[in-house]
């Protein structure tokens, strides 16, 4: 537990030190501070817009953040050579991963903090309604989201190389993200066999929608937090894919040769 | 015969890398041991399975056949490397860590307790001749520094063993007397070290016995004093007032006239003892005699052409 304590903060403290969650935070803030800037809608309908564009530039900032953070860690490892006096500790690979695993999510959830921060700064400014239960519903089933693309990016990495890990981690968000809407849009139009494809996508890739409070928590005013048992089951949902594709990548890396 | 049990056992090791038709086998069959308190040079030309070998044995690649044992475990497992300290061949580490936050995350995953690193670490640093660079961060290291700091965590838990891969590599001639120090301090504390170095002198002056391997095959493996035979090439420096005078037994040898001294190489030892006595007997003045050995170094490059004529051969 403490090798994979210490791997894991080696992770934030690279992750800190290169400043690139700093420029990413600042380049949403922009992002942000400019749909603040537009007035077309009145007070109240641009305080729901500006939580809206916040939480979406956010959310895809985060994971993309995440799925760069996670892809790299391997590929980097293995091209520096720092992984050779790492391994010849006593650590086993498992716990290597689970360090490295860690590390990213450390990192990804102070990102998070960071744009918590500025989106509860810029909400307030906005005099929009602020719910604390969705709000930190929101934030944990984010992160849950951002553990799936985590290990999605781990395994990934482990089989393409870094670019091409990172470009399908994107595509795959991206489709993660808007998959659920096509396929009840295509289901009634396509055959049989198209339906068992469409179900199969279905299932094998996470709908993270599901994980997303987005829309609830621009429209706190009228929507309470989720029932304890729906977390539940979205914390288990989610926790089946991380494991799943965290497996994965360790069965690629248990007996790779470094 | 040694009747200690060996803290590496390899027993015909065969390493192979690639599929198909670019299948290229790397080592071909070697066995040795190491034995505890031994300190053993691994020694080859570049492309003749070292860095291989060492690999297979920290579990980084796996044997194709054959079996590599380390304190009685398998290769690779966290058990056999708990008590091993490791020096890869090229050493890089993480550029935006501090030198200080490196030794805690490696003496951290080696088990060592806070205190122990806060007393540990200064010490290294101090050792290697770091002292001051403690928060640098890395990527302001020089090549030479890294590897002085891949010492470092190599030993920072005092390991039974130690495998370095490439001692000295990246090493100027005052990090190289160092590491010399290091290590014999290590010998004399009992740890077995096992290195590949293309520095024969060094593998000369620190090992006691030595292994030759060569194109995946061991040519070679004997203590170093067995391989340094004398050469029977004794040379007299003297200088003589009347070169007139310079006696049959000397004449016969190859003089050179250094300006104000002479120098004679006698191949013969019972001729190196007459011209003694009878440089003395004529009044000249003897400055130095030395003897020539046989160096790791010409046993080496005799061995590798030897190796290479039989490969023409067949």
């Amino acid at each position: 537990m403490r090798a994979a304590w210490l791997i894991a903060r080696s992770v934030l403290v690279e992750a800190v030190r290169r400043k690139e969650i700093y420029a990413i935070v600042l380049v949403s803030c922009l992002v942000i501070a400019g749909v603040m800037s537009i007035d077309f809608f009145g007070l109240r309908g641009l305080s729901k817009f500006y939580c809206e564009v916040s939480l979406a530039v956010m959310s895809t900032a985060a994971a993309l953040t995440t799925i760069v953070l996670a892809a790299r860690q391997l590929p980097r490892e293995f091209e520096a050579r720092t992984i050779y006096p790492l391994l010849a500790k006593p650590v086993s690979r498992a716990t290597f991963m689970a360090g490295k695993l860690l590390g990213v999510m450390l990192a990804a959830a102070f990102c998070f903090a960071l744009f918590m921060a500025v989106y509860i700064g810029g909400a307030v400014y906005m005099g929009s309604h602020l719910s604390l239960g969705l709000l930190l519903q929101f934030v944990y089933l984010q992160l849950l989201a951002l553990l799936i693309l985590a290990t999605l990016a781990f395994w990934l990495s482990l089989w393409l190389n870094l670019d091409a890990a990172i470009t399908l981690g994107a595509v795959l968000y991206f489709a993660a993200s808007i998959i659920m809407t096509s396929v009840s849009y295509l289901y009634d139009y396509v055959s049989n066999a198209g339906k068992v494809v469409l179900k199969t996508i279905l299932y094998v890739v996470p709908q993270l929608r599901l994980l997303d409070l987005s829309e609830k928590v621009v429209h706190s005013d009228v929507w309470k937090p989720l029932g304890i048992s729906t977390i539940a089951a979205l914390t288990i949902y989610a926790a089946v894919y991380a494991t799943l594709y965290f497996a994965l990548a360790y069965l690629s890396f248990r007996r790779k040769p470094l | 015969m040694e009747t200690r049990d060996p803290i590496v056992d390899v027993k015909n090791l065969v390493v192979e890398y690639g599929k198909g038709a670019t299948r290229v086998r790397a080592v071909n069959g070697i066995s040795f041991q190491i034995f505890p308190g031994e300190c053993v040079g691994f020694v080859g030309a570049n492309g003749a399975g070292k860095s291989t070998t060492i690999k297979t044995l920290m579990g980084f690649i796996f044997p194709t056949s054959g079996s590599v044992r380390i304190f009685g475990a398998e290769a690779g497992t966290v058990e056999s490397r708990r008590r091993i300290g490791y020096l890869p061949e090229v050493a890089l580490y993480y550029p935006f860590m501090k030198g200080r936050e490196l030794l805690e995350l490696y003496g951290g995953l080696h088990g060592l307790s806070g205190a122990e690193l806060r007393q540990r670490i200064p010490e290294l640093f101090e050792e290697l001749g770091l002292k001051g660079k403690e928060e640098v961060l890395l990527r302001n290291y020089s090549k030479g520094m890294q590897q002085r700091l891949g010492i470092a965590q190599a030993i920072i838990a005092d390991p039974e063993l130690l495998i370095f891969d490439e001692l000295s590599s990246g090493l100027d001639p005052v990090g190289r007397y160092d590491l010399r120090r290091v290590l014999q301090k290590l010998k004399e504390r009992g740890r077995t070290i096992f290195f590949s170095s293309h520095e024969l002198t060094e593998v000369e002056n620190l090992c006691d016995r030595v292994i030759i391997i060569h194109k995946g095959h061991i040519i070679t493996q004997a203590p170093v004093q067995e391989l340094l035979k004398p050469l029977n090439i004794f040379e007299i420096i003297f200088s003589i007032a009347d070169p007139s005078k310079l006696p049959e037994v000397v004449k016969k040898h190859t003089v050179e006239n250094t300006g104000e001294t002479y120098r004679v190489t006698i191949r013969d030892v019972a001729d190196y003892a007459r011209a003694v006595t009878e440089l003395v007997a004529v009044g000249a003045q003897i400055l130095s005699t030395t003897s020539k050995s046989q160096s790791l170094e010409d046993f080496f490059i005799s061995l590798i052409q030897e190796a290479r004529r039989e490969e023409e051969r067949k």
